[in-house]
């Protein structure tokens, strides 16, 4: 609100100002400046704004150009602080229950809390520990209750467990004191788990043998020793040690990440197949829709042709109005990889097209349609690859699972390049040489010889597994 | 059609294609000129593929040509569009193509001028050369103006319209040679795929035979599963 007035130049109300003075409570004394009505100064042309308000601030009045706080300060006047009473204390004596000896301490404390008990008292927390007579010692816990075994190979004898006991009393069930004072002159050495055993049992014995409802716990001092004996492993591993289950884990991670994406792999193969399937066929009645369309609608440009292509490219849809450039339609969209691209161009140099052809309509549907072809038969080649792959690390393992056995892989399933790269590669030299025939004539002969999608170089296929060699 | 939308308004569904041809000629000059070291002269064109006037819808055609020459914008707004010069080095003119509506946006084509013979023809002692291409612009959805400007053709000449280059004849082998193509793709598509799918038979049964070796001797088991 006030910024509003300010802008608007209004008088201010002459209350909402944060001063010292009205902090330390002395706003009564300050006298309220009557405002001057002041003529707006109006900034000197060419004077920057921020130098001007440097100069005239909101109120217009002129900065100090030398201290002005002449007030007393903070020398006289008294903070404030806290507006309650102040509650007395007393020095005096008290008595901690813990203690048996009753001696009599002081200390300060308020009056009010005057004989009340010693704050801390209540965490003196007792354990109650069992006891026994004669009769029943011997009645239970010297050869123990049917069902429950007492005394054990170990033997505890009736000072044995007096002792025991009498530790515990004194440690208030803490154990591994008990061990630490365990009196190893008259009794043999016990474990803390024998301790602990021993005691629980005594517990569940007497309340068995008293009838009681009480809760008893059950320790189960087996369980206790393997775990101990565990941490105890866990901790005494030597750093080659750790060092070997950390790579052990780490080969477990590769492992299953490798069989996660041999199974991903599956499933896009299959994926690839559909898609080979439907391309062949949905194309084929195509072709006959467009033939017709064309016929009547000379015009018209593409039919719907690639609309449905499930794989290999996809060209954008050229239905947007305004002009354009045939050429254009030909242009790889962006979506299509360098390594397709690459493949796309060997191989229409391969079968001698130009890679940028007369862009007449017919020319630029089929030659769409050709490279997407092209993409496809990249895909399934990878595909294949991998799956020679795959089938030779299987018949690797088989074989080293079985040995003397082994898995034959169909011939057909594996490529034909080495054979028809080599027959072609010694045709070039024989006909080239004795018959003396023109380049291209060559160049033609191995074409028919070689299928196109050896001349594919599926980048990253591995021929061979690694570690086969070795196997 | 109402004549008050012819601003806006445009012929949905209509498609019309002006098939085009551009490129340059060259002639050799058989030496270096003594002034200017240049070695060519060469024309840059734009002309249509068919017998017909191109100034019914063309306003103008801008060529730009490379920074050294005098004025490289070179703006033709009459047939023929064309830009003769002489010089020694080839490279690329935008050629831009404005219409007369100027609802439909400039044409830009890119031409690499070319003067030195390549490939199979360089032996060949041709004084004249000619890279010429096939274009066709496309007028997708044209403006109500622009339609009857398109529509409205006069033949260019009256005798006989021929290019140096035989596009008919290049069409047809083209065709054939993508088509050709296009099967050869198709059947080793079906070919890999059938390939493919007996692989992947395959592998389930190698996986089967793995697994009964396994169950029957799983002491072993370990030591093939880490491939």
């Amino acid at each position: 609100m006030a910024d509003v007035r300010d802008i608007l130049e209004l008088e201010r109300p002459p209350t909402p100002e944060i001063t010292k003075e009205a902090i330390l409570g002395v706003s009564e004394k300050k006298k309220i400046k009557p405002k001057k009505a002041h003529e707006p100064m109006k900034r000197p042309e060419g004077m920057h704004r921020e130098l001007f308000a440097l100069l005239y601030t909101d109120n217009m009045d002129a900065a100090p150009i030398f201290p002005t706080d002449t007030g007393q300060g903070y020398k006289q006047m008294k903070a404030k602080l806290g507006m309650r009473k102040v509650r007395p204390w007393k020095w005096m004596p008290f008595t901690n229950p813990a203690r048996k000896d009753g001696a009599v301490f002081h200390h300060w404390r308020r009056v009010a809390d005057e004989g009340k008990e010693y704050p801390f008292a209540q965490f003196n927390k007792q354990v109650n520990i069992p006891t026994y007579t004669d009769n029943e010692y011997r009645a239970a816990l010297a050869t123990g209750v049917p069902g429950v075994t007492a005394g054990g190979p170990e033997g505890w004898s009736r000072e044995e467990t007096d002792h025991l006991m009498d530790l515990c009393r004194r440690f208030d069930l803490r154990f591994p004191v008990i061990h630490d004072r365990w009196d190893r002159s008259q009794f043999p050495e016990r474990s803390v788990e024998d301790l602990k055993e021993r005691y629980y049992e005594i517990c569940s014995l007497l309340a068995v043998l008293r009838g009681q409802e009480t809760k008893t716990y059950v320790f189960d001092a087996d369980h206790e020793r393997r775990r101990k004996e565990q941490l105890r492993r866990l901790f005494d591993r030597t750093p080659d040690q750790i060092e070997e289950e950390q790579t052990l884990l780490n080969e477990l991670r590769k492992i299953e990440a490798r069989k996660k994406e041999r199974e991903k792999k599956t499933q896009d193969l299959q994926k690839l197949i559909t898609a080979a399937d439907s391309q062949v066929e949905s194309r084929k009645a195509e072709r006959k829709v467009n033939k017709k369309k064309l016929l009547h609608h000379p015009l018209r440009p593409r039919p719907d042709a690639t609309a449905v292509e499930t794989a290999g490219i996809k060209f954008p849809d050229f239905k947007s109005t305004g002009v354009s450039l045939r050429s254009q339609r030909m242009k790889l969209p962006a979506s299509v990889g360098q390594k397709k691209t690459k493949a796309i161009e060997h191989l229409l140099h391969e079968l001698n097209i130009e890679l940028n052809p007369m862009p007449t309509e017919e020319i630029s549907i089929h030659f769409n349609e050709l490279r997407s072809d092209m993409v496809l038969l990249y895909e399934l080649k990878t595909a294949l690859a991998t799956c020679e792959f795959e089938l030779q690390t299987l018949r690797h393992q088989y074989e080293a699972l079985n040995p003397g056995k082994t898995l034959a892989i169909p011939t057909s399933v594996s490529s034909v390049a080495d054979k028809s790269l080599a027959t072609s590669s010694s045709s070039t030299v024989t006909s080239g040489g004795q018959q003396g025939l023109p380049v291209g004539a060559v160049t033609d002969a191995q074409k028919q010889q070689k299928p196109i999608s050896e001349i594919i170089d599926v980048v990253g296929s591995p021929g061979t597994p690694p570690g086969v060699a070795c196997s | 059609m109402d004549y008050a939308a012819d601003t806006g308004g445009r012929f949905k569904g209509v498609t019309i294609v002006k098939p085009i041809v551009y490129g340059n000629i060259a002639r050799y000059f058989g030496k270096k000129r003594e002034e200017d070291g240049h070695t060519h002269q060469w024309t840059v064109y734009v002309k249509p593929y068919r017998n017909e006037d191109m100034s019914s819808y063309v306003k103008k055609v801008h060529f730009k040509l490379h920074d050294s020459y005098a004025n490289p914008n070179r703006v033709v707004s009459k047939p023929p569009y064309e830009v003769t010069e002489t010089g020694w080095g080839e490279f690329e003119i935008v050629i831009k193509i404005y219409f007369l509506d100027q609802n439909e946006r400039p044409m830009t084509l890119y031409h690499a001028l070319k003067l030195f013979q390549t490939g199979p023809d360089v032996m060949l002692v041709k004084k004249t050369l000619v890279s010429e291409f096939y274009e066709e612009i496309v007028f997708q959805d044209p403006t109500l103006q622009m339609q009857s400007y398109l529509s409205t053709t006069h033949p260019l000449t009256i005798g006989p319209w021929k290019h140096e280059t035989d596009f008919e004849e290049k069409k047809e082998k083209t065709l054939q040679n993508i088509l050709n193509a296009k099967n050869k793709i198709r059947y080793e598509i079906a070919d890999l795929k059938d390939r493919l799918k007996l692989a992947k038979e395959t592998i389930a049964k190698f996986k089967g035979e793995i697994g009964k070796v396994q169950i029957s001797n799983p002491a072993i088991s370990n030591n093939g599963a880490s491939l």
